[in-house]
């Protein structure tokens, strides 16, 4: 009996150990079922992309060559680290500092910026390490999880040209504009001025995407070719620029060291052939990795090489501004081309106003040659007594000066040719009066223009009445090669009458010869057009101007610099001018002598320079 | 006495499928496409596993010429000897990843905690068995039981092993059963762990849990302080684990215990691995995605897939036919050595083939629990699949002693 009672306890045991063990396999199948065949749809897709990350293909950016093709701006490869905060376990934080050489601190801040930016998507951690740590990094990836690098480049400047005011500098997108425009991923960098900046959509390109299969580690296991995921990337547009390399690298040397800014450009077309604004900086050093202290010191410098002097400066033409004057004359009907106009030596109105020309009678034509300021301050007379100031505003802007020219740089500013708005706003409604409009005539007091503004109205004169709109960029030419150009925008300014223009003209063709810029501007065999001018500066040494064309029958430059602080513009600008057109229209400069006196007894020649800097 | 002697062939021809499955996958898990990046310790991984199993098989088959009286006699003495290599460890171990639970021997490196199972099964077995009318009935009986496995349990806890210890408490509640313990005091020994598990996942389910298992406690023994007594465990076990969960545990421990339930909790850290492990399992479907296709396994989006998480690169490889394939060897396995327990006359014998089944029984559910976030991740191996030379062993010799007993059952009297 035990026995059998012993034999029906093993067997009822023996079911219920059954049934366990039925219910735990039963379990398991049903899991895997629901996993396996239910839930199969939610799985695979995360599987999928487990397996595969996107790695972005930066695109390469736009050159930016001169009028002949030579590359003024190219690439050159950097190595970059980057990082996909998630995966990255911060108890590595020590390991990646040392292979980086990189102070903690400093990496632990860029990781959490990353991590504002993205948990899960790669942002750069360090732009441009040298290749050695590059590659330290790469053998060391399989223990540093979540560190990628990525082959980037920066911009080079293969000739002498630097052209940091045309070119401008790249620098990180802001956290503003990688928000406004879903192209721009944290961590590019966009152009922040320049030609750089107003053509940053040519010139970026777009982004390819890659797929490449990971492992758990984020180590890459080679490129995925899945059906149509991979994009690749369209290089960025070129830009042919109306810039000629060698005249611009000489007027960066001559301007080297100096304050002031320069214009020169094609009178036919408006294109720029060298544009220069002193003193210059180096977008070398600003180019890849930004040297910090050389970006704080730029931006501190009292003498703000960042600003753009040829298309931003304000300064009373001067002198300069008389041939404008006297073609504004005639067409107000004040005088003629041929009316004389007495100088003994000062003109009288409610003071006197000195006049440095020989006493006698002038015309139009010898007013402008002699610079005598008599001439035109008659003309200014009889406009600010019969209220006939807002006529003259609007005859000046039609040479350029006053409104923008819409040149494709950022930061142009435009210049001020008072009318009576603006002087109520100034003065005070009818608190103003002929005195203060006197020195207009002579392009002084409240007048005034940068040398992109002096420059197109000197294309005027050069041209035979037409307004060109100034430009850089002549075509773009797109990956495949295709240059799509511009048009050169002329605008004819119908009041001109050619007697009056050549008047002009014969007088400014007088200018260089019968001056005092003939010492050290005169060029055989080339007749310059031009005109000196001297911006009287009451905070300190007067700023130097000169305008100028070449040649005379056929003008293919047309030039405008400002000099600061050096005086008479016939010593200062006048030479550096008559360097850029002999070197544009001879492709040498066989005055070595005038070189060497601009770059050696130049009057306020700073010692500092960028091509010292450079060479350091 | 002697008579048509069976040899339970089809015991050996499932532990080959199995073993041959563990093969295939430890194969693709550390000789796949991408295995460059595996350091030669784990590529070496299929060889030295493969050398094991051959050692196996003879083993296997050797044992098969041992009386079985030998296993019941020398019982205390493997015991004894297992104890003190288990001490041995502890102090003078190797220590991999954080535990010391090897023991170096010549050449071989052995995990003690893994023979340790064979020797405590047949010294509790031949304890319960050992004279007429001991039963875990006698309250005195039960203790020394319990404390044949706690003393090993508490030696692993000190090499740093609570996955492996684990599998000791599951088993002793069944060895207790089946040695006559009421079941009532059977169903009362494994409530904590029930009622554990469900409050974890809703302390809700946790409340209903108890009660149940109090109403089937009393149904089973009506007794009123055995009800009262589960009543107030239950109440006990769901309030120590919600005090624990939310007041004891860090953040990150409280994570690690809830994560299977809920991965998203903390996705990258104890989420990550059952995040992978649903992934890897779901993503095969029906068919899976092929040997050494499995992107899941080759990329590595899990640790210890050689081992711990094997069973996600059979799922993900072979699909649901090969996962389901495995477990259907696996009840097979179990069922088989059920009904030799049930078709064996010698106590002993029975209760060291129980004894065994619920050891791979612990292991198939905790492992695979794991792997499919049914359970908390306990790293522990899945029998005859998974990637390791002593459990491997040790599991075999088990198998070697049930078939041996199972051969012997006519000659293995109860009577001396």
């Amino acid at each position: 009996m035990a026995t059998q009672n012993n034999t029906d306890k093993v067997r009822t045991s023996i079911k219920v150990l059954q049934a366990i063990i039925l219910i735990g396999f039963f379990v398991m199948l049903v899991r895997i079922f629901q996993l396996q065949i239910l839930d199969y749809e939610t799985y695979s897709p995360i599987s999928m992309q487990n397996s595969l990350r996107m790695e972005v293909l930066q695109p390469a950016r736009g050159l930016i060559l001169d009028r002949n093709g030579t590359i003024l701006v190219e690439n050159q490869p950097i190595y970059s680290i980057t990082i996909t905060p998630a995966r990255f376990p911060m108890d590595k934080l020590p390991l990646l500092s040392k292979i980086l050489e990189i102070d903690e601190e400093i990496v632990e801040q860029r990781i959490r910026a990353a991590q504002a930016y993205s948990w899960h998507r790669s942002s750069r951690l360090f732009a441009e390490v040298p290749f050695e740590v590059f590659s330290a990094i790469q053998e060391n990836s399989w223990q540093l999880p979540g560190i990628g690098h990525q082959l980037e480049s920066k911009r080079h400047y293969p000739t002498d040209v630097l052209g940091p005011h045309i070119f401008g500098y790249l620098r990180e997108a802001s956290l503003e504009e990688y928000r406004a425009d879903d192209r721009i991923r944290l961590g590019d960098r966009i152009g922040k001025s320049g030609l750089e900046r107003t053509y940053e959509n040519y010139l970026r390109g777009e982004i390819g995407t890659q797929y490449v299969r990971v492992n758990a580690f984020g180590q890459s296991l080679g490129a995925y070719e899945g059906a149509g995921l991979n994009v690749t990337p369209v290089r960025g547009s070129d830009l042919i620029t109306s810039l000629d390399a060698e005249t611009q690298a000489l007027a960066e040397k001559l301007m080297d060291g100096k304050r002031g800014g320069l214009v020169a450009m094609d009178p036919q077309t408006g294109g720029i052939i060298t544009m220069v604004s002193a003193p210059l900086f180096d977008p070398r050093k600003l180019a890849g990795r930004m040297d910090i202290s050389y970006w704080r010191d730029l931006n501190t410098d009292s003498t703000t090489p960042l600003y753009n002097r040829a298309i931003s400066s304000r300064q009373p033409p001067g002198s300069t501004f008389k041939p404008f004057m006297g073609l504004v004359g005639v067409e107000m009907g004040l005088v003629t081309n041929q009316t004389q106009i007495y100088n003994p030596g000062f003109y009288l109105r409610g003071r006197r106003y000195n006049d440095l020309a020989d006493p006698g009678y002038y015309d139009l034509e010898l007013a402008i040659a002699k610079s005598s300021n008599t001439y035109f301050f008659w003309i200014m007379d009889r406009i600010a007594s019969r209220g006939r100031l807002n006529e003259w505003a609007r005859l000046i802007n039609d040479f350029g000066m006053g409104p923008l020219n819409n040149i494709d740089l950022p930061s142009e500013r435009s210049g001020i040719i008072p009318d009576s708005t603006y002087m109520n706003s100034t003065f005070g409604e009818r608190r103003w009066g002929i005195g203060d409009l006197m020195s207009l005539g002579i392009g002084q007091g409240m007048v005034s223009a940068s040398p992109l503004q002096m420059a197109v109205a000197t294309s005027t004169l050069a041209n035979g009445g037409y307004k060109v709109q100034p430009h850089v960029v002549t075509g773009i030419r797109n990956g495949s090669g295709e240059v799509q150009y511009t048009r050169p925008v002329l605008e004819k300014i119908t009041w001109l009458r050619d007697e009056d223009v050549e008047a002009v003209q014969k007088g400014m063709l007088r200018v260089i010869p019968e001056g005092g810029a003939r010492w050290r501007s005169m060029i055989p065999g080339i007749d310059i057009a031009g005109k000196t001018g001297t911006s009287q500066n009451p905070h300190g040494e007067n700023h130097g101007w000169f305008i100028a064309y070449a040649p005379k029958d056929d003008p293919q430059i047309a030039i405008a610099i400002l000099t600061e602080n050096t005086g008479f513009g016939s010593q200062s600008a006048a030479p550096i001018a008559s360097l850029i057109i002999e070197q544009y229209l001879t492709g040498e400069v066989k005055r070595q002598h005038v070189i060497d006196y601009v770059l050696y007894e130049f009057p306020g020649q700073r010692a500092t320079s960028i091509h010292q800097i450079s060479e350091q | 006495m002697s008579e048509k002697r069976e040899f339970s062939w089809s015991v050996i021809f499932i532990w080959i499928g199995l073993f041959t499955i563990g093969l295939t996958a430890i194969y693709s898990a550390t000789q796949g496409p991408v295995s460059q990046f595996l350091p030669t310790y784990i590529l070496d991984n299929f060889t030295r596993q493969a050398t094991w199993i051959a050692l196996s098989i003879a083993v296997l088959f050797g044992i098969q010429f041992i009386s079985p009286r030998t296993f019941q006699e020398g019982a205390y003495i493997f015991y004894g000897v297992g104890l003190v290599l288990m001490v041995i460890t502890i102090f003078f171990g190797v220590e991999v990843s954080g535990s010391r639970s090897w023991l170096r021997i010549g050449p071989i490196n052995v995990q003690v905690g893994e023979v340790m199972k064979a020797a405590t099964i047949l010294a509790a077995a031949s304890y319960l068995t050992s004279r007429r009318n001991v039963s875990a009935e006698n309250l005195k009986t039960a203790l020394v039981t319990v404390a044949i496995f706690l003393v090993p349990f508490i030696l692993l806890l000190a090499q740093n092993e609570a996955g492996v210890g684990i599998v000791y408490l599951g088993i002793l509640p069944v060895v207790l059963f089946w040695s006559g313990l009421p079941y009532g005091i059977s169903v009362l020994m494994i409530s904590p762990a029930l009622v554990g598990y469900f409050t974890v996942l809703d302390v809700r389910l946790g409340i209903i849990m108890a009660l149940i298992l109090t109403v089937v406690i009393f149904f089973l023994q009506r007794r009123t302080w055995l009800t009262v007594t589960s009543l107030v465990f239950g109440a006990l076990v769901i309030i120590g684990t919600e005090v624990a969960l939310h007041q004891i545990l860090q953040p990150h421990q409280r994570a690690r215990i809830e994560t299977f339930a809920n991965p998203s909790l903390d996705p990258l850290g104890a989420g990550w691995n059952v995040i992978q492990a649903k992934t890897a399992i779901g993503s095969g479907g029906l068919y899976g995605k092929g040997f050494m296709e499995g992107t899941q396994t080759q990329l590595r989006f899990l640790p210890e897939q050689w081992t711990d998480f094997i069973f996600c690169v059979v799922g993900e490889e072979f699909g649901f036919i090969g996962a389901g394939l495995l477990l259907i060897l696996y009840a097979a396995l179990f069922m088989r050595l059920l009904y030799m327990a049930a078709s064996h006359k010698h106590p002993f014998a029975q209760l060291v083939i129980i004894s065994v089944t619920f050891l791979y029984f612990v292991h198939f559910v905790i492992n695979i629990g794991s792997a499919t976030a049914l359970l908390p991740i306990i790293g522990i191996p899945l029998p005859f699949i998974s990637y390791g030379g002593s459990a491997f062993l040790t599991n075999t010799i088990l198998l070697a002693i049930c078939l041996n007993l199972d051969f012997n059952k006519r000659s293995f009297s109860i009577y001396r």
